[in-house]
């Protein structure tokens, strides 16, 4: 039995419409189920909120990369404009502060939007090649016109039978376990 | 006559009440003033004309823009945004005093330096040919006439989205009528912004006939979008302590105004950043007295003192959106953003007449005597129709309930 569970990643049940799959997600929370994540074609509203799904870390990896971006920048310019080769441009101080800001503004974005992107796609432990859900046949149709929730067998309330068997009184399309490997 | 619609409540009349009261005194006290010495009434009427100025015709760009772009936020507030559009007359009646009498206080410079009404003929301190053919009070084009022009434009728009608004309550499935409102915002944004940048020259950077910007009348454009769009954050907060706005206003309504706030305020820099930088960059002696006079001395504290607190700390606080979502926050961020506004063309007129930045006792009363009166006005306009626009298509859309954990 227990070698068996450890070849099971979870269940996943196919739903036709984005409103079955946030019920659902809804039932699922109040059974008491927290290890699971769905899948849909398209950003479904109101479905992060049914999943409780809490503030990530990205609004604050953007802030740092932009204060990064924004210190380096204006420090590289200072430190080339006033320390390492300083050069009397115009009888203006050397430290010409306002001529920094657009080059600092610039870094600001560019270390805020990367730190933006990278940190997303580090968050959500991408790129990744391969998935246990795509071992289901079905899960094609992820990508078109079905809705899947995966109840994952890490869950401590998760019972093969007994989870399949809540997944299909939540009226899905199919209901198929999902391998590990 | 039947039950108004979504009809305003009692706190817009109380303040109403208020506002007509407070600035019915600090007129009185201004008009006191203004007997005892009219050289420094003139300078603080002008900052304060210049704020209502900026409160109602940014609304009026804010009412196109909304036409144009059909978003939430703006269907939410479009009624307090027409009300305030509709105090345009007063504006027009509050610049007469400044044609009338207040010219040769404005425009005559201080001590050495002459301003256009005086300046002499030739030598040094005269003005070139074609300033003399521009800044001239004679002529359908000159002074009087131009000021004529950017208010029948802005009239002219004001009237004409009014009344299809009001036409909109009755007709309101009337699709040509909404098509019209599209058709006819574009080119009126064009207009208002076109207005309102000979407007700023005339009025504002003739004060120092010799020194121009090509960017001035965005600054004064951007500073207005932050006006009008903190004054409506400050409106539909105060609104939504009663029906019908307790149960219509949403946290994302405000985070929608919250985050144009925020974009206005980076605007607003962006345009005042702008012309500092290009003078900086030129160096040229007839350029910098701008910044010479308001960089240093008392006007260099009030400069810092702008940069920090108009933008930095708003920047950084409108960044979180926690904030953006607080109805209790977000409403006093909007109103220190007025009061920094008040700050900010304190700082863009007064150093051409004096080099000490302690403000006046005038200065504290003429915002107060022409906001109360604004204010006052505002208030009586947004009683006069439902709070919301009833025939807008995407009304439900706007003000539907949406289940926020």
């Amino acid at each position: 039995m227990e070698q068996h569970r450890s070849h099971i990643y979870g269940v996943m049940a196919e739903f036709d419409t984005p409103d079955q799959l946030v019920h659902a997600v809804e039932k699922a929370r109040a059974a008491g189920y927290r290890r699971m994540d769905a899948y849909t074609p398209f950003p479904v509203e109101g479905l992060a909120q049914a999943m409780g799904l809490k503030r990530n870390m990205v609004p604050f990896i953007t802030l740092l990369g932009g204060f990064a971006g924004g210190l380096g920048g204006f420090g590289f310019q200072y430190w080339v404009n006033v320390i390492s080769f300083p050069m009397n441009i115009g009888g203006r101080p050397l430290n010409s502060w306002p001529a920094f800001i657009p080059v600092t503004f610039e870094l600001t974005v560019l270390g805020a939007s990367l730190c933006a992107v990278f940190g997303m796609l580090a968050l959500n432990r991408l790129p990744q090649p391969h998935h246990p859900v795509f071992n289901v046949k079905r899960f094609v149709h992820a990508t078109s016109d079905r809705f899947y929730l995966c109840i994952e067998a890490r869950d401590p309330k998760f019972h093969i039978m007994e989870t399949v068997r809540f997944l299909q009184g939540l009226d899905p399309h199919h209901v198929s376990e999902v391998m590990d490997d | 006559m039947a039950v108004q619609e979504y009809p305003a409540p009692e706190s817009v009349s109380r303040l109403q009440t208020r506002a007509f009261g407070v600035g019915a005194i600090a007129l009185l006290l201004a008009i006191f003033g203004a007997m005892r010495s009219p050289g420094a009434f003139y300078q603080s009427y002008l900052m304060s004309f210049l704020l209502v100025l900026g409160v109602t015709l940014g609304s009026l760009g804010l009412v196109m823009l909304q036409h144009l772009t059909a978003g939430h936020w703006g269907i939410i507030i479009r009624r307090p945004l027409e009300s305030a559009t509709r105090t345009l007359p007063l504006i027009a009646i509050l610049f007469v005093p400044i044609a009338l009498f207040g010219m040769q206080y404005l425009y005559t410079g201080h001590g050495e330096e002459k301003g256009w009404l005086n300046a002499p003929a030739v030598g040094e301190g005269a003005l070139s040919n074609f300033q003399k053919s521009y800044l001239t009070t004679q002529g359908p084009l000159g002074f009087y006439g131009r000021a004529v022009i950017y208010f029948v434009v802005w009239l002219g728009l004001m009237f004409i989205f009014n009344i299809w608004s009001k036409q909109q309550d009755v007709n309101r499935t009337d699709r040509a009528l909404r098509q019209r409102f599209r058709i006819l915002a574009g080119p009126g944004i064009i207009l208002y912004v076109f207005a309102m940048s000979f407007a700023a020259i005339d009025w504002v950077m003739s004060l120092s006939p010799h020194w121009a910007s090509t960017i001035y009348g965005f600054i004064l454009v951007g500073g207005q979008l932050i006006s009008s769009m903190a004054f409506m954050i400050a409106v539909v907060v105060l609104l939504s302590r009663a029906e019908p706005f307790s149960s219509i206003l949403q946290p994302r309504h405000l985070h929608d105004l919250g985050k144009l706030l925020f974009a206005f305020v980076m605007l607003w820099a962006y345009f005042d950043f702008s012309q500092l930088l290009i003078i900086w960059s030129g160096n040229q002696p007839e350029e910098i007295t701008f910044y010479r006079t308001r960089l240093y001395g008392e006007w260099g504290i009030v400069a810092v003192f702008v940069v920090v607190f108009h933008f930095f700390v708003p920047f950084f606080l409108l960044l979180s959106q926690d904030l953006k979502r607080n109805a209790k926050v977000l409403p006093k961020i909007a109103l220190w953003l007025i009061l920094m506004r008040l700050v900010d063309l304190f700082w863009m007129t007064r150093p051409e007449f004096t080099s000490s930045a302690v403000p006046t006792w005038l200065d504290l009363v003429v915002p107060v005597a022409l906001g109360g009166l604004w204010l006052g006005f505002f208030a009586f306009n947004l009683k006069q129709s439902p709070l919301l626009p009833l025939g807008d298509p995407k009304l439900g859309e706007a003000i539907e309930q949406h289940h926020e954990h």
